[in-house]
């Protein structure tokens, strides 16, 4: 390769490195300084007075901490669902044949297409009817429609790349299919189960439309909604706000890094088999 | 006795493999979806969700039609979707072309790549509202170094829209990187050598290989960043809550409030619908205009 090309696509490199990582960065370092030195002008990189007060606020503050645990609460109760759920659904489309597949597979991905705000009228309605709006419950199983489809898919050519001779040889013997799922896939499947359970976690810990519109009471809050609704509904504390962004950009951050090769192979996949 | 994996035909397990999944599926997504319609023929607020609805027939419809801010809110959209998709697919082109050569690191800066698609719509929405924000924003304090004006990023109407486009490039883009790169990894390299064997330049090969082989990737990838940026609205909502005065107020925003902050169901019910109508007909004009290109190509090849 020329060097002038090597030159350019550094470059092109590095500029979108800056891009990406100078918000972040700006973020992480007035999340240091105390609420009135984070609006003063000029903004300094370095805090003049660093401080760890503001993610001593977001996690001491009763409201903010409970709204932390309904996160993780339903973020893991959401991916375990999730998973269980899509792992039946994928099964059944790489190890079966049977009338409606195609549709039914390409329904599915249609569904994944969806946008979210379209339902959140009718869901809310719906909820309030039966008694569930305001509930940890209810966010559980609204998220669903976001992630079963992916991880339907995402399963299905999972399975698909395991042989099929190794449950027939349990099979023949006398194993039952149920015993050669429990055995035999579930434990050889356990990297296609963590890509679909880490994508969940971050489409359930990352989720604000859903749980804004339907469950806003403070005990039932999410993170997400709280750093909306607490910190900044009226006058913004920005020393604050920045800790409680940086608390919720760190789950998701730490799991996508350790696990994006595996999951761009993951997503990968399928396209590569066409 | 079957020894083999193969369900016999007519069989039920699959089917009930896939109850737990379809119904889940079919409630919450398909019912609601559905459901959408008869409320908005109703009229329905958030005050009167448990007692009786009237019929009205089409007039949240028309009522929606000739409210000006739902034409704004129209004006707006076509604004911010139309800079999104434009943005984040040539971002993610590049990015995804200039990651795919042979070079050092590659993967390393993939991963970093994807962190802003990783982080929620509301983090990216704050990050930003702090940056771009006029009085003590940083970016305005690095245009003043270099001797530029300072921009009223988020309270001069007509810039606005551009603010938020750029805060769901930098969310977004990564995204279209993967897809493409998926696509670019499904190409087999030996195409490229025939093509350097027969005299091709880096640039002629990527316009007259590359492009027409990512053709499928292409085209639901823009489908699926389109839909994105025209439902997206935590974004927005957060940013700057549609403001100053509507100006970035977007349909599905629009919707929202209606609903939500109005307190008109069936009203945002019908904006509600009209958004899925925008979905459908924007997915169906990607197909039928690639469709259209790939029959001109053939035809001039004949």
């Amino acid at each position: 390769m020329i060097p002038i090309e090597k030159t350019l696509i550094y470059s092109v490199i590095a500029v979108y490195l800056f891009i990406t990582l100078a918000p972040l960065i700006w973020v992480l370092s007035t999340s240091f300084k105390p609420n009135q030195e984070a609006i003063s002008f000029p903004p300094k990189l370095l805090p003049d007075a660093p401080t760890l007060d503001n993610y001593l606020f977001v996690l001491t503050d009763p409201k903010l901490v409970t709204s932390l645990f309904n996160s993780l609460l339903v973020s893991i109760g959401g991916t375990g669902l999730s998973v269980a759920v899509s792992a039946l659904g994928g099964y059944a489309f790489a190890r079966f044949e049977f009338k409606g597949k195609n549709l039914l597979m390409s329904t599915i991905l249609g569904l994944f297409m969806i946008p979210v705000v379209i339902n959140i009228i009718p869901l809310y309605i719906m909820l309030a009817n039966v008694g569930l709006l305001n509930s940890l419950l209810a966010l559980v199983l609204t998220f669903q429609i976001l992630i079963i489809p992916l991880n339907i898919f995402l399963l299905k050519n999972y399975f698909e790349t395991i042989p099929k001779e190794l449950e027939e040889a349990a099979l023949i013997d006398g194993c039952s299919k149920l015993r050669a799922l429990w055995h035999i896939i579930v434990p050889m499947s356990m990297p296609g189960f963590l890509i679909a359970g880490i994508l969940s976690f971050r489409f359930s810990w990352n989720e604000f439309v859903l749980p804004i519109v339907l469950s806003n009471k403070p005990d039932v809050m999410v993170f997400q909604v709280a750093l909306y609704q607490f910190i900044s509904l009226y006058r913004i504390d920005w020393g604050y706000l920045t800790a409680g962004i940086t608390i919720a950009l760190i789950p998701v951050v730490v799991l996508m890094l350790i696990s994006q090769k595996r999951m761009i192979r993951g997503l990968t996949l399928g396209a590569v088999r066409g | 006795m079957k020894l083999t994996l193969e369900a016999r035909a007519g069989s039920l397990q699959p089917y009930l493999l896939l109850v737990p999944a379809l119904s889940i599926l079919i409630g919450f997504l398909l019912f609601p979806l559905m459901w959408n319609i008869y409320i908005s023929m109703h009229n329905v607020s958030l005050t009167t969700i448990l007692g009786e609805w009237k019929y009205v027939g089409f007039k949240n419809f028309s009522n929606l039609l000739r409210d000006p801010d739902f034409h704004m809110s129209l004006q707006v959209s076509l604004l911010f979707v139309g800079g999104s998709v434009a943005l984040q697919f040539f971002v993610g082109m590049v990015l995804a072309v200039v990651l795919n050569q042979q070079i050092w690191g590659s993967n390393a800066f993939r991963a970093l790549f994807i962190i802003p698609w990783t982080v929620s719509a509301v983090i990216t929405g704050f990050s930003f509202k702090f940056i771009f924000s006029d009085s003590f924003g940083v970016l305005n304090y690095g245009l003043e170094q270099m001797g530029l004006n300072p921009v009223a990023w988020l309270s001069d109407p007509g810039v606005v829209v551009w603010t938020l486009v750029i805060a769901n490039m930098w969310h977004g883009a990564p995204f279209t990187v993967i897809f493409l790169t998926a696509g670019l990894f499904s190409i087999n390299p030996v195409v490229y050598e025939a093509a350097r064997i027969d005299g091709a330049t880096k640039i002629k090969s990527f316009f007259y290989i590359t492009l027409p082989l990512l053709k499928p990737f292409i085209i639901i990838n823009l489908i699926l960043i389109t839909m994105w940026s025209v439902n997206f609205f935590d974004l927005i909502l957060v940013m700057t809550n549609g403001g100053p005065l509507f100006a970035s107020t977007t349909s599905s925003l629009y919707m929202y409030r209606q609903a939500f902050e109005f307190g008109l169901l069936s009203k945002g019910a019908a904006a509600g619908f009209l958004l899925i109508g925008m979905n459908l007909v924007l997915a169906y004009s990607y197909i039928r205009l690639f469709r259209r290109q790939e029959r001109t190509v053939e035809i001039r090849q004949m």
